[in-house]
């Protein structure tokens, strides 16, 4: 075991692993469940993976600065609830205005982090209980149904376009321009020198700190969205409406091979642990696993992949 | 020498040791009779730390033998070292100030006051008084460590070396690894006042850069120079000139440092520095950098030439005095700071604040002026190819291709991306913080080229480096500091380079 894991982790294998195990587990459960393989499932099962891939790509970038962000799925309740509470008032602005607090909540968890020099994982904690509180708070503790009048402003999130349905499409932009950030833009580029060397990064005079906050904006205005799609896909806002989705978000970004530890890792990879962890869901269902039990199987998935993703010459130790 | 084995603690006959690269220990021998104190010195790299590790249990040899009291043995690792009777007391100090002076003494030999796995606190602390009284500390064993002053830190560790008397059958030896470097002159007089007095009780071997302080306290000098022992001196005989010139030992030649290239420097001033201090750093440090020049700092560890680098660097801000670059005063808070301001560092851990590893050749290259290469926010990708391959070529960099991982590159093509990264963001001046530290011959010449050759064109260098001679050997100008102070300003114009000797009465 010990053995296998260790050739996991070294070598080119590892790169194209995660690929190699989506097509395998499409494989295997169209196997069972032809009815998968038609086109018209996987579109469905594409929808399904959108709103977990905008959670994981906002948090990709944190990642990828050596950092963690434990408040994405509390940003994307709250989002869902300040949908259902304005849109009604506010019509499009509703929408604009959730992934707007989403931005500041990032903004003021990347300040603490930074300037308070308070590790991200506490910093993004303690912002999630701020969220799920003020969810809770502002709901009165309800699941809030969207008025029939107002499903009309969640046409650009449930309609289709050209047959597509249309979290696929925003899930396609998020993507590209997820991609553009991480790959063309000084930002992204120095995102993956502070995850990889800090130090030299900050030798080198790259202004460390605000590039640590803007991916704190980035990954918390992405959970807003994605608690926008989720509001629209069922019609309702509600405190607890992502609950579960903290730990699918992290085991996608890091099955997908990001590294936990920073500095390696990229957008495209996040798509393929997304798509991953789709297709496991999927499958659970298909064999009958209780949907509360999935998370058993992700919490493993997620040790497993830090495992074989982890460069353990680099960590001796780990706190 | 004595070999007999009665009068003999510990000893090492044609040890030798190579790592990757590097010849690390040749063939040395030394000895430490019981109730010596031996000095044990030598310039960064000249294999003292190998041989305390070997002493200590932490790497093997590859061939010789080790001999304690006389008998052949092998020390499989730190705890057996212990066993057999060898402590050490760390530079950096060991201690765990979260934890109290007993518990210190005793981390991980608990197992002497120890009961169906419940601690004995009385007896432990009751033992610990007892080896405070050996040192001669007035301490509560119960009072934790970081109550304590780095002076009596320091007889803690010499305490903790000295349980090892309860543990280990034979007379001691303990390693003193630096212990003086933190302390200051009456603290100082205090440990060696301990240690002389511990003289029956172990024999020691000390380590330090403080030529004076070796001189004070050994008894005999070992000087170590590229992996070997050149001398054995009695330290009655000795003198620190002689022994710094028995530490260099190489005459300067003028080849090897591009002399014919060093072009007289510009009147044009870049950097002006004028009572610049920084408290228990450095004091009253002025001088000015023009165009073309190489200025030199010369100082041992402590003179605060390195806290110097680092406050022109951006690390570390000075608290008084003028800084003005450019033209312009400031006040470096940040290294971004200093680079804006047409600074560019060279760190000596390049491996840690010189280059991210993980990146290509390119994007290192090109990490401190990413932003000429962009427009409307993207990167230019071909710019960057052009930019990076334009400085692979003219820098030489032996690299497969300009994508490859710098982990991939030798320490040499490293440090020469380095030098394309201040060279690409159009640095003006350079600071060069041991600018051929692990390098072999070949490519510290070829960091000598360049270096010439940027500042015939105009750039300015601040140079702090492992030996005098490349000091001596590179600059135009030589600043010796000592105690925080500037204490002699040289002329080493081609031709009328100062000795190394004219340079160290100033050091030490």
């Amino acid at each position: 075991m010990g053995a296998t894991v260790k050739r996991l982790r070294s070598g080119r294998l590892r790169q194209w692993l995660p690929l190699a195990t989506l097509l395998l587990l499409v494989g295997l459960v169209g196997a069972f469940q032809p009815g998968f393989l038609r086109p018209s499932t996987l579109l469905q099962m594409a929808g399904d993976t959108a709103v977990l891939f905008v959670l994981a790509t906002g948090v990709t970038f944190v990642i990828m600065l050596g950092g963690i962000d434990l408040s994405l799925q509390s940003m994307a309740s709250l989002a869902s609830v300040i949908v259902a509470l304005t849109i009604a008032r506010l019509g499009y602005s509703a929408f604009a205005l959730a992934i707007g607090v989403g931005a500041l909540a990032g903004l003021i968890s990347g300040l603490a982090h930074v300037r308070l020099r308070i590790p991200s994982f506490i910093a993004t904690l303690a912002m999630s209980g701020v969220q799920s509180s003020a969810a809770l708070v502002l709901s009165h503790e309800r699941s809030i149904t969207l008025q029939l009048a107002d499903r009309n402003y969640q046409s650009w999130i449930t309609g289709t376009v050209l047959g597509v349905p249309s979290v696929i499409v925003i899930g396609l932009i998020v993507l590209l321009v997820a991609h553009v950030l991480q790959s063309l833009t000084p930002f992204g580029r120095y995102s993956a020198a502070i995850g990889a060397g800090e130090p030299a990064a900050y030798a080198s005079g790259i202004k460390v700190d605000r590039q640590k906050i803007f991916a704190y904006v980035l990954s918390a205005g992405f959970a807003a969205l994605a608690g926008v799609m989720l509001a629209g896909r069922l019609a309702s806002g509600s405190p607890t409406l992502a609950a579960e989705m903290l730990l699918p978000s992290i085991a996608a970004v890091v099955v997908g091979g990001t590294a936990i530890t920073g500095g390696v890792g990229s957008i495209w990879r996040t798509l393929i642990g997304a798509l991953i962890i789709s297709v496991v869901r999927i499958g659970m269902t298909f064999l009958g696993v209780n949907i509360f039990a999935q998370n058993i199987v992700f919490g493993a998935v997620l040790i497993g992949a830090v495992a074989i993703t982890i460069d353990r010459s680099k960590i001796p130790i780990v706190k | 020498m004595s070999s007999d084995p009665i009068g003999s603690a510990l000893s090492l006959v044609g040890v030798d040791k190579r790592f990757p690269g590097v010849h690390a220990l040749k063939n040395v021998s030394i000895e430490i009779r019981r109730g010596e104190v031996v000095g044990l010195i030598g310039e960064n790299g000249a294999g003292k730390s190998t041989l305390m590790k070997i002493l200590s249990g932490v790497y093997q040899p590859d061939s010789g033998e080790i001999l304690i009291a006389g008998q052949p043995t092998t020390l499989v690792d730190a705890a057996d070292a212990n066993r057999k009777g060898i402590g050490m007391v760390f530079q950096e100090q060991s201690l765990l100030t979260n934890l109290t002076i007993g518990e210190n003494l005793y981390l991980g030999n608990e197992a002497q006051f120890t009961r169906f796995g419940i601690i004995d606190w009385p007896s432990l602390y009751a033992a610990a008084a007892r080896q405070l009284e050996k040192v001669q500390v007035d301490a509560d064993p119960r009072a934790r460590v970081d109550e304590l002053d780095f002076a009596s830190r320091q007889m803690v560790e010499l305490a903790k070396a000295l349980t090892l008397e309860e543990l280990a059958a034979g007379h001691l030896v303990i390693l003193l690894d630096e212990p003086s470097s933190v302390l200051e002159r009456a603290e100082i007089d205090v440990l060696f006042a301990r240690v002389r007095a511990l003289k029956s009780r172990a024999s020691f071997i000390f380590v330090s850069h403080r030529l004076d302080e070796v001189l004070e306290l050994s008894d005999r000098i070992y000087v170590m120079k590229d992996g070997a022992v050149v001398a054995d001196l009695s330290a009655a005989d000795a003198n620190a000139m002689q022994l710094h010139h028995l530490m260099v030992g190489r005459s300067l030649q003028a080849e090897y440092y591009r002399e014919p290239l060093q072009k007289p420097f510009k009147d044009e001033v870049l950097l002006e520095v004028d009572g610049l201090s920084l408290e228990h750093a450095y004091r009253e440090v002025t001088f000015k950098l023009h165009a073309g020049q190489i200025l030199g700092i010369a100082g041992v560890i402590g003179s605060g030439r390195e806290e110097l680098t680092r406050s022109l660097s951006g690390f570390l801000p000075h608290d008084k005095g003028r800084l003005v670059i450019g033209g312009r005063e400031a006040r470096l808070a940040t290294p971004a700071q200093a680079v804006d301001l047409g600074i560019g560092y060279i760190p000596r851990e390049r491996r840690v604040e010189g280059l991210v590893l993980f990146l290509s050749v390119a994007a290192n290259i090109t990490l401190a002026a990413l932003g000429s290469l962009t427009s409307y926010g993207l990167i230019k990708a071909d710019a960057e190819r052009r930019v990076a391959t334009r400085w692979v070529e003219r820098l030489t960099i032996r690299t497969p291709t300009i994508e490859t991982l710098c982990l991939n590159l030798s320490g040499g093509n490293q440090q020469k991306v380095v030098l394309a990264k201040w060279l690409n963001a159009k640095a003006r001046i350079l600071i060069l913080d041991h600018p051929t530290r692990g390098l072999d011959v070949g490519a510290k010449e070829e960091v000598y080229e360049i270096v010439r050759a940027v500042t015939t064109q105009g750039l300015a260098v601040i140079l702090t480096s492992d030996t005098l001679e490349e000091t001596i050997g590179l600059s135009h100008s030589v600043l010796v500091m000592r105690d925080g102070r500037i204490t002699h300003r040289a002329d080493a114009a081609p031709g009328r380079k100062p000795s190394q000797v004219d340079l160290i009465r100033y050091m030490v």
